[in-house]
């Protein structure tokens, strides 16, 4: 089904591409006149307009610095990638695509939603680098789902499922998608070998083939040894670096979140490191101790700034992770989240384009939070609000002035009851308040759980 | 840096600001700020292999890309003659510029490499334009570096989309084409058996290190043959 609908996408775009030149000729563009034929121009600006066009106007600033497109401005489309939940709608994963323009129709209400057919714990997604398609993973099948976001935004298509990671990497949970030129770099949670949280980095080609497994570190490497847990990705590409964090293993991740924290042997099996690999050769060069699961991490990629953020779910803090002028990199922990005693549990994070500032969610207490990053060594927070029951993802705009939040962390670790609300909030942010926007109640709509969200631009 | 890269670069000022009014994307100078990894000490994985395609060389000859992408380390690269963004075409091929007159150092690496160019716009760079187009760029007759174009954006759209390179036409704000092909910067890296064995997009576009990496291949391909050369003969 996903390859014809690949073929067709093909030939409809030769037929516009050809067409399109051919007018653009008649129309002088190519001997650079303003040679205007009324008619050729009427036939060629439509045959123009069946490319699939680049304006793109918008982007948060947790993708791959190198993805193609990266425009300010205003979104078209959230895409979010949603759990389904038995017995709610269809009871399967899906892609759902909200209308995000304030002067669109449809703003605020769902306009697309592409069900996978089954239900494997859905969690996070990736643009390529073209921005063309979006990769969406599994963290308990361990499947991968390949959407086609660019020939029609406001209505992704499913075109490939990858079914064999598991088998072809030995890894379990396929968490980060993150991309390199060409190629996805995929960060997993876990391993076919005993579910814990031992894991690795799985590079595929862009047309789904694994090319290699990576083995994220146990031995010591700067001093410190690694744990070999794996969670985010993160690449400086001017300073050759990728970071990596850690979380834990299937063993945990799938089983409910009461029970692991009673459970001290299961407490012990969280990540406490990042690692700092040489991108070009992917050798790890230095293990970092970062204790209490760093989950999500994000550069500040300013020329002369290089430093990168992550937030520890166990322990509430930021940490900072930042070069000497020997070339040795650390981490420091540099700012509290709420009181740690209470386990807030942080959870995403959201840096501005200016990397002056970070929105962190915290999900216990259904807090959103704003960080001053100004000075990235002591950052402070200057406004926080709840913003529901619970609270897992955020995404900003690349403009900072629309926040977008979902609500679930994962099906077991969900709240029960009247907490597990299920939602997207969209708020306007003026500097000082986060100001509702729009919301979609996912439990209402039928839809599911909502995790992590991909913004495409309107057409 | 050579004087015309220089030269390029020092236009870039006054080009950030024309290409934010048609693409106002993130894009920069790459920035390289590390000691680039020793020829040889890294490995470039196999990424994917790269597909034939009919295409029309500067003198209008039918060719195939296959007989141009095996045999020799290949720099293969997307452009059109009309491109100017600074931080597109010009700039790549002007990267490419200054890696050939790094190869014509080695003159026993040279001869192991070639370039490939291939247009985006078949209707307008016809063999007659990327000729001209060429003569900026070629240098040292002894180096090869091909411009090619295809009969026709049929024969074209096939490689484009195997190579994962994406094109499209960039729209003015009022929604209307403008004459500006929208399309990542890539370069793919090719060894000698045609797989492409890494991806330049504008943020690795650091001429070091693909010297680097031509070098890395290339003792790659020596040490295979030397394996194969001290394997005894049945």
């Amino acid at each position: 089904m996903g390859r014809s609908k690949l073929i067709r996408g093909r030939a409809d775009r030769a037929a516009g591409f050809t067409i399109g030149y051919a007018i653009r000729r008649a129309a002088g563009y190519a001997l650079g006149r303003a040679t205007i034929c009324a008619m050729g121009c009427a036939v060629g600006v439509a045959a123009l307009l069946s490319l699939p066009a680049a304006s793109a106007f918008a982007d948060e600033t947790c993708n791959s610095p190198y993805i193609s497109k990266l425009i300010k401005g205003q979104e078209g489309y959230v895409h979010v990638w949603t759990l389904g939940v038995e017995g709610l709608g269809d009871g399967s994963d899906k892609l759902v695509t909200v209308d995000v323009d304030p002067h669109s129709k449809s703003y605020g209400k769902v306009v697309g939603s592409v069900s996978v057919g089954g239900r494997g714990e859905a969690h996070h997604m990736g643009f390529t680098d073209d921005r063309r398609y979006l990769w969406a993973g599994n963290l308990d099948d361990s499947k991968i789902y390949v959407f086609d976001v660019g020939t029609h935004p406001g209505k992704p298509a499913l075109i490939k499922t990858i079914t064999d990671f598991a088998p072809g990497s030995g890894l379990v949970g396929p968490h980060t998608f993150y991309a390199l030129p060409g190629r996805m770099l995929i960060g997993a949670l876990s391993n076919t070998r005993d579910n814990g949280g031992v894991t690795g980095i799985a590079l595929y080609n862009n047309k789904g083939a694994l090319i290699r497994k990576y083995d994220i570190p146990r031995s010591k490497l700067g001093g410190v040894v690694g744990d070999g847990y794996g969670y985010d990705l993160a690449v400086n590409p001017a300073k050759n670096v990728l970071l990596s964090s850690s979380f834990t293993g299937r063993d945990n991740y799938m089983r409910d979140l009461g029970e692991v924290v009673k459970d001290p042997q299961a407490m012990k099996r969280f990540g406490n490191t990042m690692v700092v690999w040489n991108l070009k050769s992917f050798q790890p060069t230095q293990v970092l101790n970062v204790p209490g699961a760093p989950l999500e991490i994000r550069w500040n990629l300013v020329p002369g700034q290089n430093w990168a953020v992550t937030a520890t779910a166990l322990t509430s803090k930021i940490w900072l992770v930042r070069q000497d002028a020997a070339g040795t990199w650390s981490a420091k922990d540099v700012a509290t989240i709420g009181d740690p005693a209470k386990i807030p549990l942080p959870v995403d994070i959201s840096i501005s384009a200016d990397g002056k500032g970070l929105w962190v969610n915290t999900f216990m207490d259904g807090t959103t939070h704003y960080f001053d990053l100004s000075d990235p060594e002591h950052p402070k927070q200057t406004y926080e609000k709840k913003t529901g029951s619970q609270v897992n993802m955020v995404s900003q705009s690349w403009d900072g002035k629309r926040v977008y939040i979902t609500s679930s962390l994962l099906a077991h670790w969900d709240k029960k009851g009247a907490d597990n609300e299920q939602y997207l909030r969209a708020f306007n942010w003026d500097g000082h308040e986060l100001a509702p926007a729009f919301q979609i109640d996912f439990l209402a709509a039928k839809l599911g759980r909502p995790h992590h969200m991909k913004f495409t631009a309107g057409t | 840096m050579t004087k015309f890269l220089a030269c390029l670069l020092a236009l870039l000022g006054a080009g950030g600001a024309a290409r934010a009014a048609v693409d106002p994307g993130a894009a920069v100078i790459p920035r390289m700020e590390y000691e680039p990894l020793a020829p040889g000490s890294y490995r470039l994985e196999r990424i994917q292999g790269t597909p034939d395609a009919r295409l029309l060389d500067t003198r209008g000859r039918t060719v195939h890309l296959r007989d141009f992408v095996r045999g020799k380390i290949t720099l293969l690269t997307f452009f059109y003659t009309y491109c100017v963004d600074p931080l597109g075409c010009p700039y790549s091929h002007a990267v490419l510029r200054q890696l050939r007159e790094a190869l014509e150092r080695d003159p026993a690496l040279m001869r192991r490499t070639r370039f490939v160019s291939v247009s985006f716009d078949p209707g307008n760079d016809t063999p007659a334009a990327i000729a001209r187009y060429a003569k900026l760029w070629r240098g040292d007759a002894r180096f090869e570096w091909r411009f090619l174009t295809a009969p026709g954006v049929p024969q074209l759209l096939p490689l484009l989309d195997d190579m994962g390179q994406d094109v499209s036409v960039d729209k003015d704000a009022q929604g209307r084409p403008t004459r500006t092909l929208h399309h990542m910067l890539k370069m793919f890296l090719i060894d000698e058996t045609g797989t492409v064995r890494e991806i330049y997009t504008l943020a690795f576009l650091q001429p070091t290190v693909m010297l680097n990496d031509i070098r890395t291949l290339a003792l790659e391909s020596a040490a295979a043959a030397g394996v194969a050369a001290a394997r005894p003969r049945m």
